[in-house]
This record gives C-alpha cells, sequence and structure tokens, in this order.
C-alpha cells in the first residue's frame, strides 16, 4: 500500500477553514459544473459533501436526493453544520431539471444526484444557469455520465480501499480513494490522485499520484 | 413592453406584452431599449411638483411614488382636495418640455393612476384599477378581500395562485381567513407574505430602530462631474451601507439620498422597496437619482468649470430585521434568494420533500436523525443525541443510508461472511468487523441483530443480520 505521506501545500484540499472558494479541480467552483462518476462505495458522495463544506460556512447548502437514501449525518460529519445542509427529495425524473434550475438560481453550492432519463438539453440549461448565477454545482450520475459539455471538472472513482477491520476485529477507520480527474477544470488533461479519508471531517490528497498527468482528454 | 397612455388607446398594447406581438398591433412604432435612469430623469420633475405639496414623497420605481398623505388631510381638508392638489401639480409638469407623461392636456386623469388606501399594498391596487378618476378606498380590509387572487399572481406567486384556485380559493378576503401558521407550515415564506398582504398588513412587519451613525457618506474636493464616476461611488456607497446593516442584522427597505452639487443647492429624494433592498438594487436607485440630478444642471455653466456633486449621503430611513436569522443567514442577499428558490422548490416537490435534519439519539444511522420541514421550527429532540447510546454504530456515518434496511443477498461460511450481491455482481468479502450485537426491545418482540461492517473491492457497507436474514442498513460511498 502507498505510504500516506500528505504534502503541506495541498494537504485537506477539500476541507481546509481558511480554503477559497475556487481552489482547482477538487474545490466547489462558482459557475463551474463539477460530476462524480462512478459506482456507490467509490467515496464519491464523501467527496461531493466535502465539496459543499465552504460554502456552507456562510450560507446554506442544498443536497438533492433522488434515492432518499441521503444522509445528513454523514453531511455533518465531513462539516457541514446541521441548520446549513437542506435536503430536497426528488424521485421524480419528470420534476427533477425543473426543481434543481429552481434551486441553482438561489443557493450558493448544490450537490444533486442526476437520475437515468434527465435530458441532456435540461442538463445543459442547469449549466448555463449556473454559469449566469454563479453558483457552484455538484453532480452525481445514477448512472453513467453526463452528457459531454455539461461538466467542467469529471471526477471518477476507480478504486478504494479500507483500513481497519480484520476478520471480525476493529472497525473502519480510514479509507483511500483512487480518482481521475479530466474535463476543462483541469485544462483537457487528466489526472489521477490518491486521496485519503480519516473517517471524520477530513480528506487529503496523497502526494504519490497527485503529480502524474497521463494523458490529454476532450471530455466535456 | 411599457407604452404611453396614447398609444394603449390606439391599439391593443399592454405593460408586459411581447415586443413582437405588440409590434404587430402597432407595426409604426418605434421600439426603444429601456432605459430606467433617464426614466428617473424624466420623471423627477414630476416627484419635486408633488413634493411641493406633500413633502414625503417616496420612489418606488420611475413613475411610481408612496405618499403618506396623513398629516396632509389636516392641513388640506379632506383626501379628495389633497388629491385634486397632486394631480393639478402633476398636470403642470406636462407644460415643461421633456417632461413624459401629460402633454399639457390639462386633463390629469391621463396621466395618474391615484389610489388612496390604508396601506401601501392597498393602494397600489387601487392605483392599478383606477381609470378616469382616482380610487379612494374607505374600508381598506373590505376592499382587500373583495379582490380577485390574481392581483397577487406575481413572478414569485404564480405557482401559489394556481394551487390556492385549485383549492378553491379566489378572492385576498378568502386567504385571510385561513390560520396563517398553517399558511406559513405549507407555502414557506412566500405564502406568509401573501396571508399578510392579503390581511392588510405591509410586508415591512418587523420594524426596528434605525442604529445611529449607520449613514454614509462621502465628500469631494473635486466634484464629480462625468457620469462614470458617479457611478462608482454610487455602487461603493451601496456596498458600505449594505455591509454595516448587515453587521446589525437588519435588512433595507427605505433610503433617503442626498447630494450636494457644487453650486451650493443640495436636493434629497426617498427611495422605496417593499422587498428589502440588496447591494445591487439600492447601487442602481442612487445612480439613477444622482444621473437625474447631475443632468438637470443649467445650461448656461461656464464650461471651464462645470458643477459637478461635491457631497453624496445615503441615509437608511427604513429598516427591519424581516427574514434576518444571523446565525444561519448571514448574506442578505442570499438569504433572500435562497428563501425564494426553497419555496419554490417547496411549490414543485411539496413541502415534506424540502427538509433539514437535526441529531437524535439512537444506535443505527437511520435513528440519529430527526426530520423537519424546512422553513419550521425544530421539533422538540425525541432521543438525546448527547446521551451515551452504548452499543450505537461507531464512525465514520454511512453517506447512503435507506429510510429501512433492504434485503441484500450474502453468503456465509461458518458464521463468516464471504460474498455479498452488489445490485447485479457478487462481490467479495476482504474483511469485515462484527457482529456488534444490538438488543432489541425484547417486550415488544423485536428479537436481537447483529451488525457488520464489510468491506469489498467496491466499497463497504453496514449490514444488519435479523432472524437469519441480511439487511442493508448503509453504503459508505
Amino acid at each position: 500500500m502507498t505510504q500516506s505521506t500528505t504534502l503541506t501545500s495541498i494537504d485537506g484540499i477539500l476541507s481546509l477553514p481558511d480554503t477559497p472558494y475556487d481552489i482547482g479541480p477538487l474545490g466547489l467552483q462558482r459557475g463551474r459544473i463539477s460530476e462524480l462518476v462512478g459506482p456507490a462505495g467509490m467515496g464519491l458522495t464523501r467527496i461531493g459533501l466535502g465539496m459543499l463544506v465552504e460554502t456552507s460556512r456562510r450560507a446554506p447548502v442544498v443536497l438533492v436526493d433522488v434515492r432518499g437514501w441521503a444522509s445528513p449525518g454523514a453531511a455533518w460529519e465531513a462539516g457541514i453544520d446541521p441548520d446549513r445542509l437542506v435536503v430536497v427529495r426528488c424521485p421524480e425524473t419528470a420534476s427533477w431539471s425543473s426543481v434543481t434550475a429552481a434551486l441553482v438560481g438561489g443557493v450558493g453550492a448544490l450537490f444533486a444526484e442526476v437520475p437515468a432519463g434527465v435530458g441532456s438539453a435540461g442538463l445543459r440549461r442547469l449549466a448555463a444557469m449556473a454559469r449566469a448565477r454563479g453558483s457552484g454545482v455538484v453532480l452525481r450520475p445514477l448512472t453513467g455520465e453526463l452528457p459531454g459539455g455539461v461538466s467542467h471538472t469529471r471526477i471518477k472513482g476507480m478504486g478504494v480501499t479500507w483500513e481497519g477491520p480484520h476478520q471480525g476485529h476493529g472497525r473502519l477507520m480510514r479509507r483511500r480513494l483512487i480518482i481521475e480527474v479530466s474535463g476543462r477544470g483541469v485544462g483537457g488533461m487528466t489526472r489521477r490522485f490518491e486521496l485519503e479519508d480519516d473517517g471524520e471531517d477530513r480528506l487529503s490528497v496523497v502526494p504519490v499520484l497527485a503529480t502524474g498527468s497521463t494523458r490529454r482528454t476532450d471530455v466535456g | 413592453m411599457a407604452v404611453s397612455p396614447t398609444a394603449e388607446e390606439e391599439a391593443d398594447i399592454r405593460i408586459g406584452m411581447d415586443r413582437r406581438v405588440a409590434e404587430s398591433e402597432l407595426p409604426g412604432a418605434v421600439v426603444l431599449e429601456r432605459d430606467p435612469g433617464e426614466e428617473v430623469q424624466r420623471f423627477e420633475p414630476v416627484v419635486r411638483a408633488m413634493e411641493e405639496v406633500v413633502p414625503r414623497v417616496e420612489v418606488v420605481a420611475p413613475g411610481t411614488v408612496l405618499i403618506d398623505i396623513t398629516g396632509a388631510l389636516r392641513y388640506y381638508g379632506g383626501v379628495e382636495v389633497v388629491v385634486d392638489k397632486l394631480l393639478e401639480a402633476v398636470a403642470a409638469t406636462g407644460d415643461e418640455p421633456g417632461v413624459g407623461g401629460g402633454g399639457g392636456s390639462g386633463e390629469p386623469w391621463r396621466v395618474c393612476r391615484v389610489g388612496v388606501a390604508d396601506s401601501p399594498f392597498a393602494a397600489g391596487i387601487a392605483a392599478r384599477t383606477a381609470n378616469t378618476t382616482p380610487h379612494i378606498v374607505t374600508d381598506t380590509p373590505r376592499y382587500l378581500a373583495g379582490l380577485d387572487l390574481g392581483v397577487m399572481a406575481d413572478a414569485d406567486r404564480t405557482e401559489l395562485v394556481d394551487t390556492f384556485r385549485w383549492l378553491g380559493i379566489n378572492t385576498l378576503g378568502e386567504v385571510a381567513d385561513l390560520p396563517r401558521d398553517v399558511i406559513a407550515s405549507r407555502f414557506g415564506p412566500v405564502g406568509l407574505e401573501t396571508h399578510r398582504l392579503a390581511s392588510g398588513e405591509d410586508r415591512a412587519t418587523d420594524p426596528r430602530p434605525i442604529p445611529t451613525e449607520l449613514a454614509v457618506e462621502s465628500r469631494f474636493e473635486e466634484p464629480l462631474v462625468d457620469l462614470d464616476s458617479v457611478a462608482f461611488v454610487s455602487r461603493q456607497l451601496a456596498a458600505r451601507l449594505i455591509e454595516s446593516l448587515t453587521g446589525e442584522g437588519l435588512s433595507i427597505h427605505q433610503v433617503l439620498v442626498e447630494m450636494t452639487r457644487s453650486d451650493g443647492v443640495t436636493r434629497t429624494r426617498t427611495w422605496r422597496s417593499i422587498d428589502p433592498l440588496t447591494e445591487r438594487s439600492l447601487s442602481d436607485r442612487i445612480w439613477w437619482q444622482l444621473r437625474a440630478w447631475l443632468d438637470e444642471t443649467p445650461d448656461d455653466v461656464d464650461p471651464t468649470s462645470p458643477i459637478g456633486i461635491t457631497r453624496i449621503r445615503i441615509d437608511p430611513s427604513r429598516v427591519s430585521g424581516e427574514g434576518r436569522q444571523l446565525s444561519f443567514w448571514e448574506d442578505t442577499t442570499s438569504m433572500i434568494e435562497t428563501e425564494r428558490a426553497l419555496g419554490r422548490a417547496q411549490a414543485l416537490v411539496g413541502p415534506d420533500r424540502v427538509v433539514v435534519g437535526h441529531p437524535e439519539g439512537g444506535r443505527l444511522p437511520a435513528e440519529r436523525v430527526g426530520w423537519q420541514r424546512w422553513g419550521e421550527p425544530p421539533p422538540p429532540v425525541q432521543r438525546d443525541p448527547d446521551a451515551p447510546w452504548p452499543g450505537a454504530t461507531p464512525s465514520p456515518v454511512p453517506t447512503l443510508v435507506p429510510p429501512r434496511p433492504q434485503p441484500v443477498a450474502m453468503e456465509w461460511d461458518e458464521g463468516m461472511p464471504v460474498r455479498i450481491r452488489m445490485g447485479s455482481r457478487w462481490e467479495t468479502v476482504l474483511s469485515w468487523s462484527g457482529p456488534w450485537r444490538l438488543m432489541g426491545r425484547w417486550w415488544n418482540r423485536e428479537g436481537t441483530a447483529d451488525r457488520y461492517q464489510v468491506v469489498t473491492s467496491a466499497g463497504a457497507v453496514l449490514c444488519v443480520v435479523w432472524e437469519g436474514k441480511t439487511y442493508l442498513a448503509g453504503i459508505y460511498d
């Protein structure tokens, strides 16, 4: 396993208290859509919640819950104040676009699950609204990926490794997440990061893979 | 589409109509881009004329004023007299070149629509419905009660009005008869505001004393003569004022704009807004007003020493704590916008689906969250979250928690989990922790259950095994 030596300059990139709003590809960006791609279990919801923390210090943030499985406890653990997280349950695909459009017009940060069947026109309209309003939006498609051109940054879950449990003993303690970041937010390059989740309120980048630009892509 | 009364009479053109439709109705019409600054400039003589009759004139928008005539009634001796005096003053401005509206027709009714009532909201509606004669409302509650709900259907309330109609509620009186707490619970802040207005109460229901020294002022040794500099200073002053009021937890509804010119002339004007003024809207109003004043300087000025602005003062003359909860909403503009956005979301998905969680005590992740509708006060805590709760599932909390544990297929080998079905795939269990015994309420025949944290290459899940069956209680996504 990779030695866990965090890099001071980017340590806590997702949750450092004094982190500026625009912090780069792993931070929430005003007027941009970040996309989280991958199956449940890859730590992507945790990354998305981490993106909301900074904005939640100044204003309420909204989580659009399609499956009805959203867990505020995890958001609180990530550092979002309970009073500042509003959960909007929207299981109907037909109304999803209207609901998210209404929210993007008024909230600073939005994390929304995207149900299967949402049309690309609705997603592009959402991207345009986010740009116009300066809202930071994180979208988590429940199946597949968003159409090209919608997201500014795509974060793809590639793998996860947990530490702690061992044949019945111990408990979940911390995990390593491997993610691949691509899109205009990283200059059209594809970059691979390893994140360490301490299991509570801190996500940090492990430096070994952090500098590895792999190839140029045209995603988004 | 903003039209003159003359054009409105000649063709079926209404304010708010689409440009193409209006052009088809009146093909010879010249279409101009709207310039609020110029509208303020052209409206300024009208306001000044009204101020000669009644001193307290508040500008809501170019073309719309609110006037408190309480004192004038005693001075002039009646509502009709005050209204006549105001209309005569406005009609006289029609003879001035460059003043829009009357054209010196001598028929002030064609220029002004006047409504008189006990509240600004009722007066505004009365003015909108007035035609050839001023509409003087003598019994405001009864007048409001009889109004059709359509008068409320602005951009923010269209869906609300539709819902009321669907429920068989068609007048403001029927809205006012509904319990306010029920309206607030079902429709949120927009519904609450609608109920207040329907009941004859102004939106600024929470007036606050104005803190001393909140006015902002700038003096200039070199008079400001160009419009760009004035615009820049307007933005600066608006930002300073909003920032200081935000620090006091206040919203601003009315400001007094005061300017001194280099020739010694001082002018003041009150601007009023039903909604709290944002930095942008305040800055716009200051800019429009200063531009209007700057443009009216005499023509015979020596071009080598033009008249400019030497002093600007912005004084908040009405503030409120409405909607302000500083511990939650720290930013005035985002507070209003967020409330509106969540209100719209409530209208779309229903109030039960826009919720805020609060910590509760419990041993399973789903038990440790209580829910309340957004906009409602939190209910009393059912289970103390600070109590020890021995046997509670340790952190981290799963990021995805089903409302009820979901059946899941798990293969066991001599009491040890071996494989778990994740979606359509079987995943090999790499490691696990548990079982942690969960004692049920035996008196309720709940029995006992065991919890496991199960790790696979696709991630980790929390499972509960109860009566020989395995259930998914959370995913560590």
